[in-house]
């Protein structure tokens, strides 16, 4: 029954949004045919603008696109006009999805790590060279440490490509600095996740029990730790795996994080409004996983909402 | 607990199942063969930074998917290597005494990729499409001149009454309202390329992807990897194949300036245009680099019902107050030409060059300008100038030009300019609704003729947002374009733009520069003013 319900709130959470993008869309000026190469005469927008529907009145136009929206038809691109929002989706997705979960996977191994290492080794040496890494992660943009990287391992040293996507070798250098700085930030989380754990009585009744440390780190530290991380993870994987708009500038990745940017500046409403849906929908989807998932890493949390 | 390394096992699945999707690849390896077989690969990688928006005669309307059009298409006229139209996918014509009716005969060696007929059928269909309404082609109005075609396209009239004829398989005939001094040359633009009829109506979407696209140009299409590359091949159906010595181009979508040019400096990319600002200078000395004029004019449009370039004499001083070439060595940096008229160089005229036989249309004059502005405000009984606000759509660029035009109006001329800006769309929308004083805009002749500069300011351009109208400027080009005598048509052109910069609605800044790095090794590369550069020629030569 709660599940049911979710899943209701979820539809109704992504048509609310939808409805806002369009909203808040239509009130940003210009015009998606304007641009200074053809100023056209009016008769031709005219034409442009039939096709697209946008000759209609704005209601509409909002009636048409939720219907199309319902069959999951996200419309024809203005911009790319051979093309449409579900193709482009389609061809860049499996990109920055790629991507993302590679950075996400680093990022969530060695933050883990990092994080764990510091807790343990809390005000010494290791303690110091894992904050510092991770401070150095957070403050160092993808920008500027993409081009970094770039000059290092393919101009200076040759060792892989500078940019573009086709093979393992071209996507290292992008996961690296799409990785760094949730890396960073988890890493920070573990850390004082699991300093709090350790401090707990449970910690220590497990050590006056004689429990090998490495046991009490993994079974009862690591497991309670993790939770708060984990409900940092969903959002971080999302906004991982649909692409960053920097990062796939910088590396000429075929993916589709430029597209949520580059349709506003282009006013290029299907656009606009396909990848936000996308975006939300992929994010709805996530928090409801991770909703459940809590429940099975900790059973004190019931599926049930209150009343049931 | 187990659970939370299920969910990182199961992520790790994900991605090795998901490196699959890297798409592409493999071609890499292959080309550092070719110093082993002796023989030099015929192939190049060149950067076209961003995905062609339509690769698609009647849809694209920008110079990216231009330049793929241009190698994989061929219209009735093409361009030779100085960049002067001469015939192509037709053998011959014939123009009526009344310059209206065109009648083309098409080479019977012309083919399609694969290996059918080019028909003059092909032709008809191919431009009906493009004026058919529903197609919504932006380009439609470059055939506007055709009988019939405004009319149509507008939606009030029928496409039997279109001046486009197929009479026979070989024989294309075009009727014109009236006659047009440079058809020759309009016929080059892409809009009037023709499509095979039975693979467009086969296929409604046939340019979204590689496999269904059927071309009759010096290449063909060959694979499209939407936002990273497209290849293009040597098309061996094509008449003149011996001329082309490419097998292979691949155009590279790399976006990032530094990162295009990296790559050029790896080897990665055989030609990259428009280089990072930083690096110009130093290679400049490099026997890579390559500067070529570009067909457009950089410049700041007046608006001429607000005060105070209401007063002709006001918009002239600011004009003749600022330093071109300070601006173009010191700012602009890439080699660009500082502007004193509306149409750059690169138009052939039958006595040379257009804007070398025009010259310039003024003098920068600090003492004058200063003057010029006195007189102007007496006449309009200013006591101080009202202010006056430059603007400019938001990009770095033209954020520096802005300032160095601010600093030396307010040096030679004692007045204070404000600086404004706005994102693109926003900007288009403002200078459309007239709500400015003064601001930037561009314009790339698209066909290398003086027209297509001069009809910018016609009292009924959509593209005039200065209010300016004048009648006799707008009467002489209208003379203009029915005038068969080209060298008459040239003087009228002439004496239009004197009209034009005696006004002034308008100042030039600078006239636009293309720089491109280019591998050494090739040879024979054709640089036109107005296009990317043409490779159908282009060659590669042994280390």
């Amino acid at each position: 029954m709660y599940i049911v319900k979710r899943f209701l709130t979820m539809l109704l959470t992504i048509w609310v949004i939808a409805s806002l993008t369009f909203v808040i869309m239509k009130f940003i000026p210009g015009d998606p045919f304007a641009s200074d190469a053809d100023v056209l005469p009016e008769e031709v927008v005219e034409n442009m603008r039939a096709k697209y529907n946008l000759d209609e009145p704005i209601p509409i136009q909002y009636v048409l696109y939720i219907k199309n929206l319902a069959m999951f038809d996200l419309g024809p691109s203005i911009q790319s006009e051979t093309r449409t929002v579900n193709d482009i989706i389609a061809s860049g997705f499996p990109a920055s999805a790629t991507l993302g979960l590679q950075s996400l996977l680093i990022a969530i191994v060695f933050g883990l790590l990092l994080g764990i290492i510091a807790a343990l080794y809390h005000n010494r040496f290791l303690d110091y060279v894992s904050m510092v890494i991770a401070i150095v992660g957070i403050s160092v943009p993808s920008f500027i440490l993409a081009p970094l990287l770039i000059n290092y391992f393919s101009v200076k040293w040759g060792l892989l490509p500078v940019a573009s996507w086709g093979s393992f070798q071209h996507s290292i250098l992008p996961t690296l600095a799409l990785a760094t700085t949730p890396l960073a930030v988890v890493a920070r989380f573990m850390r004082s996740s699991m300093l709090d754990v350790m401090n707990q009585n449970y910690i220590k009744t497990a050590d006056a029990k004689g429990l090998s440390s490495f046991k009490i780190v993994l079974k009862h530290g690591i497991r309670n730790a993790i939770l708060p991380v984990v409900s940092f993870i969903g959002p971080l994987f999302v906004s991982l795996i649909t692409g960053t708009f920097v990062i796939e500038k910088i590396f000429a990745i075929p993916g589709i994080g430029k597209y949520f940017v580059d349709s506003i500046f282009n006013r290029d409403y299907p656009v606009i409004m396909g990848t936000t849906v996308f975006f939300s929908v992929i994010l709805v989807f996530t928090l409801f996983l991770i909703d459940i998932s809590y429940r099975l890493i900790d059973p004190r949390i019931k599926l049930t909402s209150k009343g049931d | 607990m187990k659970k939370g390394f299920l969910a990182l096992v199961m992520l790790l699945t994900i991605s090795t199942v998901l490196s699959g999707c890297y798409g592409g690849g493999g071609d890499e390896e292959s080309s550092t063969d070719s110093k082993d077989s002796g023989e030099v690969k015929q192939e190049i990688v060149v950067n076209a930074m961003t995905e062609p928006p339509a690769i698609d005669p009647a849809l694209a309307t920008d110079t990216t998917s231009g330049w793929i059009l241009d190698h994989i298409f061929e219209g009735l006229y093409t361009r030779d290597k100085e960049g002067n139209p001469v015939l192509g996918a037709a053998k011959d014509v014939k123009v009526s005494e009344d310059g209206k009716t065109y009648t083309f005969t098409l080479r019977e060696d012309a083919k399609w990729s694969d290996g059918s007929q080019v028909t003059a059928e092909d032709f008809e269909y191919a431009w009906k499409r493009v004026l058919n309404p529903e197609t919504g082609s932006a380009f439609a109005f470059y055939m506007y001149y055709i009988k019939g075609a405004e009319a149509y396209n507008k939606g009030n009239g029928s496409v039997e009454d279109v001046g486009i004829n197929a009479v026979n398989d070989t024989t294309f005939e075009v009727q014109l309202n009236s006659p047009l001094g440079y058809f020759d040359s309009l016929l080059t633009l892409w809009t009037f390329y023709p499509v095979q009829k039975e693979a467009v109506e086969a296929n409604e979407n046939w340019s979204a992807e590689a496999d269904t696209f059927v071309s009759n140009g010096p290449f063909k299409m060959s694979e499209w990897k939407h936002d990273s590359y497209v290849v293009i091949e040597k098309n061996d159906e094509y008449y003149d194949k011996d001329v082309v010595n490419l097998e292979k181009v691949t155009f590279e979508l790399v976006n990032q300036a530094t990162t295009y040019y990296q790559m050029f400096k790896t080897g990665e990319l055989d030609l990259v245009m428009t280089l990072p600002t930083d690096v110009i200078a130093t290679e400049r000395e490099n026997p890579e680099y390559k500067e070529v004029p570009y067909y457009g004019t950089y410049m700041y449009m007046f608006n001429v019902d607000k005060e105070p370039f209401t007063n002709k004499k006001v918009r002239k001083a600011f004009a003749m107050a600022i330093n071109r070439e300070a601006l173009t060595k010191n700012v602009t940096l890439g080699g660009e030409t500082p502007a004193y008229a509306m149409v750059p160089p690169g138009a052939n005229t039958p006595n040379g060059d257009f804007r070398e036989n025009g010259g310039p249309q003024f003098e920068e004059k600090t003492e004058d300008a200063k003057k010029l502005l006195e007189e102007g405000m007496e006449e309009e009984g200013w006591d101080t100038l009202p202010e006056v606000t430059l603007m400019y759509n938001t990009s770095e660029n033209h954020k520096k030009v802005a300032e160095a035009v601010q600093e030396m109006i307010k040096k030679n001329l004692g007045v204070s300019i404000q600086l404004g800006n706005q994102e693109w769309g926003t900007y288009l929308e403002t200078t459309k609704q007239h709500n400015f004083q003064m601001a930037r805009m561009g314009w790339i002749g698209i066909f290398l003729d003086p027209v297509v500069n001069l009809d910018y300011y016609l009292g009924d351009s959509p593209n005039n947002r200065t209010g300016w109208v004048n009648e006799e400027f707008d009467s002489i080009m209208a003379k203009s374009k029915v005038e068969q005598d080209q060298e008459k048509r040239y003087e009228m052109l002439h004496e239009a733009e004197k009209i034009l910069l005696d006004d002034m609605p308008f100042m030039p800044v600078y006239f636009y520069k293309n720089n491109y790095l280019v591998n050494t090794q090739f040879e024979d590369i054709v640089y036109y003013v107005n296009r990317y550069p043409n490779l159908k020629w282009a060659s590669k030569s042994a280390e």
